[in-house]
């Protein structure tokens, strides 16, 4: 089980950045802009993704039938999440002829991410590093949501208690944003930007006050009362996703 | 209207949170107050239905602590009770005697009362009676309400939230209120595991509409629960004596197993009761629970006075008038700007709730704009009347509400 959550919250919340990274990166833009490419990757037995590069920009599709110009293939959600930590490497299945653009061109895509989810402790962080950090730790928190609330044992927990309702998380003063829709039946969905009529809204004053959240560093009932996190609405949803955010370090480091 | 700021009472929660967690916790806690700009965390002067915060500013107080208070802040007759009894023994090293003539006047107010059992907080007797009922039965589970909520032991939290395990919810089993067919469901499943239902006498959730009990669905679920050789608990802790001195079960009629009451008993000193039928009696001398502080008798002089006052001052039904009386006036403000406000629960708790806007957010600014001008509104609870409220202090409110009405009104439109 932890597993099998593991691999679907890299799959479907981490390497999901990968369709994010050059909308708010240049160099990752740069990167892709002519690549024609589709890379999918599937677990046997479980879930798949689907990485589409087309016209310079990257699209994500997740247990998808549609195939990839690159298929590859693991044996086990263990197999994945070797392959995340560099321990093991994926079965080609298709696309043989372009194996040596993934160990290239791709990993430079992939590696560009790590660099900004994993800041090397050596570097001097910019504001636009910054926000492309908060922008992608926002992401992949909404997108483990739906994970969560399939898989992990809290997150179950708390699962039939969710009403309906869609919860907007803002920075102010522009953005990132993201939100999540609950469907009252225990599940999610998870979307970037900004919804069209939330009921829930978590804002934070700044992405300095975002950040520390994120970093587990921010104490949060404090931040409210001072009025740099924001709550208004169907207060119960954020309390309720706020446990459910908290089971994420228990499977992504 | 003066606008209401709280720089001191901001300067003391960032001295509280240097010290404290969460600088002020549980249902104090500013994660409810939306928006927290509009509500004052520190307050060290209160008299009649009336608090002053650390900055100063005065409100007309409709959560009355959260239900402790029910006669006013400062009554004399419980104060000069609580002195009188403080100055000749509050802590000591055995019971006072003023335990025993509460628990006889408790008996004598309380119909289903032939016994009771005292502490502190209403979590400590609710708790107590789930172990009364464990005793009495030899059974494990427990059916309660969705949404109920008897206190912050673990297993009365929300599955899955923080401190809490798996395990502490395994005997816990949640049905809908008002909802005969689930019961009749859990029973067949669980029946013979089934040591008490508890509920509260009717449905008062936060951050929801509050649901009176259908008619005939306590009887009915008494008769089930009974047959079944289950206990039945009411959890009075919240509306005890607002709504009959005899628990809130006689004002529905219906006659539980065992009751739990706090806040309202003692207008503010802290004190709970658990009240039982004699069938329970031995069971309950079994159960092992006490407190360093359970037998402080200062709280059970207070006790005795604020009973003996609401009995003598018709106090339940003077707050339902009052309660009728604030909700009327409010949905009548209300409507002449063009909003609904729904208005659930009792009167004398009523829960409001502005249907124009289902995000809650319309309400969360109403009630904020609300407080900063003098009425302390909060908008996930239900409120609280007292009997120390007047028909000025509603007068009063109906004027702030209509203020308020009109800033939302330019801000959200309608």
């Amino acid at each position: 089980m932890i597993d099998q959550l593991k691999a679907r919250l890299n799959l479907k919340a981490v390497l999901r950045n990968v369709e994010l990274l050059p909308e708010i990166d240049d160099l990752s833009r740069e990167l892709i802009k002519d690549w024609e490419i589709s890379i999918r990757l599937s677990i046997w037995r479980d879930t798949n993704i689907l990485l589409n590069f087309h016209n310079g920009r990257c699209t994500f599709l997740a247990d998808t039938i549609e195939k990839g110009t690159v298929s590859l293939f693991f044996c086990s959600a263990a197999h994945l999440n070797n392959m995340m930590e560099n321990n093991a490497s994926p079965l080609p299945l298709s696309g043989f002829t372009r194996l040596g653009f993934l160990k290239t061109e791709f990993s430079k895509l992939t590696s560009r991410l790590e660099y900004f989810l994993k800041p090397p402790s050596d570097v001097v962080q910019d504001d636009r590093h910054k926000m492309i950090n908060l922008s992608l730790a926002l992401s992949t928190a909404v997108f483990a949501i739906p994970e969560l609330l399939q898989l992990d044992p809290v997150s179950r927990r708390i699962a039939p208690q969710l009403s309906a309702g869609t919860l907007q998380l803002s920075v102010l003063p522009e953005g990132p944003y993201a939100y999540v829709i609950y469907d009252g039946k225990g599940g999610a969905k998870a979307f970037t930007g900004k919804a069209a009529r939330p009921e829930a809204l978590l804002t934070f004053r700044n992405p300095e006050i975002a950040q520390l959240l994120v970093d587990g560093t921010l104490d949060s009932f404090g931040a409210v009362a001072k009025g740099d996190i924001q709550l208004r609405g169907k207060i119960p949803l954020i309390d309720h996703t706020n446990v459910i955010l908290d089971q994420i370090p228990k499977y992504l480091q | 209207m003066n606008i209401y700021r709280y720089e001191e009472s901001n300067k003391w929660f960032d001295r509280a949170v240097k010290v404290i967690p969460c600088g002020v916790y549980g249902h104090f806690s500013p994660a409810p107050y939306a928006p927290v700009e509009a509500y004052p965390f520190f307050s060290n002067k209160a008299d009649a239905a009336r608090f002053w915060d650390v900055d100063g500013n005065e409100f007309i107080d409709y959560m009355c602590a959260y239900g402790p208070m029910v006669l006013g802040y400062n009554h004399p007759a419980v104060e000069a009770a609580f002195q009188e009894q403080h100055s000749l023994s509050d802590a000591n090293s055995v019971a006072s005697p003023r335990m025993v003539e509460l628990a006889e006047l408790l008996c004598d107010l309380v119909p289903v009362a032939e016994w009771a059992f005292f502490a502190r907080n209403g979590a400590d007797v609710t708790n107590l009676a789930v172990m009364v009922a464990r005793a009495a039965t030899g059974r494990d589970k427990v059916i309660a309400i969705k949404g109920g909520y008897h206190g912050t032991s673990p297993w009365m939290q929300a599955p899955g939230h923080h401190g809490t395990i798996a395990d502490d919810h395994q005997h816990v089993i949640r049905i809908p209120w008002n909802d005969l067919n689930a019961l009749d469901q859990v029973l067949a499943e669980h029946g013979s595991q089934v040591a008490a239902f508890m509920a509260s006498p009717y449905h008062h959730p936060i951050f929801e509409d509050n649901v009176l009990p259908a008619e005939g669905y306590w009887q009915a679920a008494i008769d089930k629960l009974h047959k079944n050789g289950s206990v039945v608990i009411v959890d009075d802790v919240r509306a005890g004596f607002r709504l009959h001195l005899g628990g809130s079960n006689e004002h529905y009629g219906f006659k539980p197993d065992m009751i739990a009451f706090s806040k309202a008993i003692a207008n503010g000193y802290a004190l709970s009761a658990l009240v039982g039928t004699d069938a329970l009696r031995l069971d309950a001398a079994k159960v092992f629970h006490t407190g360093s502080f359970w037998y402080c008798a200062g709280s059970f002089a207070a006790a005795i006075a604020c009973l003996t006052t609401l009995k003598a001052e018709k106090g339940p039904e003077r707050m339902r008038v009052l309660g009728e009386k604030l909700t009327s006036g409010l949905r009548d403000v209300a409507a002449g700007h063009g909003y609904t406000l729904v208005v659930s629960g009792e009167p004398a708790m009523p829960y409001l709730r502005l249907a124009d806007d289902d995000t809650l957010m319309l309400q969360q600014a109403w009630c904020g704009e609300c407080t900063r001008r003098g009425a302390f509104f909060t908008s996930h609870h239900n409120w609280f009347l007292s009997t120390a409220h007047t028909d000025g202090d509603i007068e009063k409110t109906l004027q702030i509400a209509d203020d308020a009405f009109k800033v939302i009104k330019s801000e959200f439109g309608h």
